[in-house]
C-alpha cells in the first residue's frame, strides 16, 4: 500500500467567535482484518484508529475509528474560532504509524 | 419505506442467524482479542442494544439528527451525517457520540468527542455497511444521559467483504 497522505481544507483567517468548517482526510486502505487473500490466508487489520484535531495544543475534536470507516477516512467537522495560533491534525494507525499535519489560523 | 426493515428482518431472520453465528466463530479463531463487538442478535432493540454495551438505558430524542441515504447502491461508503441540537456551554454539552450498525460483522463504526465552546456535535464521514440495518448514534451528553436515533438504510452490496 502506497504511504499514506493527508491533507485538510480550514480557513486560515476568522473572527473570533466563528464557526470554522474543517474537512480532513487521508488516503488509507482501512484494512478490516475480515478479509482474505487469494490463498485464504486472513490479511491483518490495519486501520487508521484515531485521529485528533489540536487548536494550539488542547484537543478539540477527536475520533476513535473502527473498521467500519470506509477507505480514505474524511470527516467534516466544526470548530469555535477563539485565539490566533495553530491547528494540528493527527492521524494514528494500527502498528504505531502517526501521520500529520499543520495550519496556522489567524482570528481577529 | 421507513418499515422496510422489521418486514425484512422477519423474512430473513433464520439464514441471517446462521451465518452469522458461523461469522461468529470464525471471527473468534482468527482473532481472540478482537475490541469490536460482533454482530448483535438480530431480534435485539436498539434500546436493548446499547443498554447491553453502556448499561445505561437511551431515550430517543429529537435534538438529534442522524441522516444518512434510504437506499445507497453500495456498502463501501455510505453518507453520514450527524448533528445534536446543544448550547455546547460547560453546563450543557454533548460529550461524545457512538455510531454503531447492529449488523456489521463487527459492530463499532466511530465514536466521536466534542468540547465545549470549542467543537459543534456536528461531523460528516462515510462508513460500510455489511446489509440493510439501522445505523444508530447514541449521544452521551455531560449529565451521563444517553440520546439516541436511528437511520435505515439499504444497501445493495456488502461494504464489508
Amino acid at each position: 500500500m502506497s504511504r499514506p497522505v493527508p491533507r485538510v481544507l480550514v480557513p486560515s483567517e476568522a473572527t473570533k467567535g466563528e464557526l470554522l468548517e474543517v474537512k480532513a482526510i487521508i488516503s488509507h486502505q482501512m484494512e478490516t482484518g475480515l478479509r482474505k487473500d487469494a490463498d485464504g490466508k486472513v490479511i491483518p487489520r490495519k486501520i487508521i484508529n484515531k485521529f485528533v484535531c489540536r487548536y494550539n495544543g488542547v484537543d478539540v475534536f477527536v475520533v476513535d475509528l473502527h473498521e467500519a470507516v470506509a477507505a480514505n477516512p474524511f470527516f467534516q467537522f466544526y470548530l469555535r474560532a477563539s485565539e490566533s495560533g495553530r491547528l494540528d491534525f493527527i492521524w494514528q494507525e494500527d502498528g504505531g504509524g502517526v501521520y500529520a499535519l499543520a495550519q496556522q489560523l489567524s482570528v481577529t | 419505506m421507513f418499515d422496510k426493515g422489521p418486514t425484512r428482518e422477519a423474512t430473513t431472520r433464520r439464514t441471517l442467524l446462521l451465518t452469522g453465528a458461523a461469522g461468529l466463530a470464525t471471527a473468534a479463531l482468527v482473532s481472540p482479542t478482537r475490541a469490536n463487538e460482533e454482530r448483535t442478535d438480530l431480534a435485539e432493540e436498539p434500546v436493548a442494544l446499547v443498554k447491553r454495551l453502556t448499561g445505561k438505558t437511551p431515550t430517543e430524542s429529537e435534538r438529534m439528527h442522524l441522516a444518512m441515504p434510504r437506499s445507497f447502491s453500495n456498502g463501501y461508503s455510505v453518507p453520514l451525517a450527524l448533528a445534536i441540537d446543544s448550547a455546547m456551554t460547560e453546563s450543557d454539552h454533548v460529550r461524545s457520540v457512538r455510531v454503531i450498525a447492529p449488523r456489521n460483522p463487527l459492530i463499532e463504526v466511530a465514536t466521536f468527542h466534542f468540547v465545549p465552546q470549542r467543537s459543534q456535535p456536528r461531523v460528516s464521514t462515510r462508513i460500510r455497511l455489511a446489509e440493510p440495518q439501522y445505523v444508530l448514534a447514541v449521544a452521551e451528553m455531560n449529565d451521563d444521559t444517553l440520546l439516541l436515533a436511528k437511520a435505515w438504510v439499504e444497501v445493495a452490496t456488502n461494504g464489508c467483504e
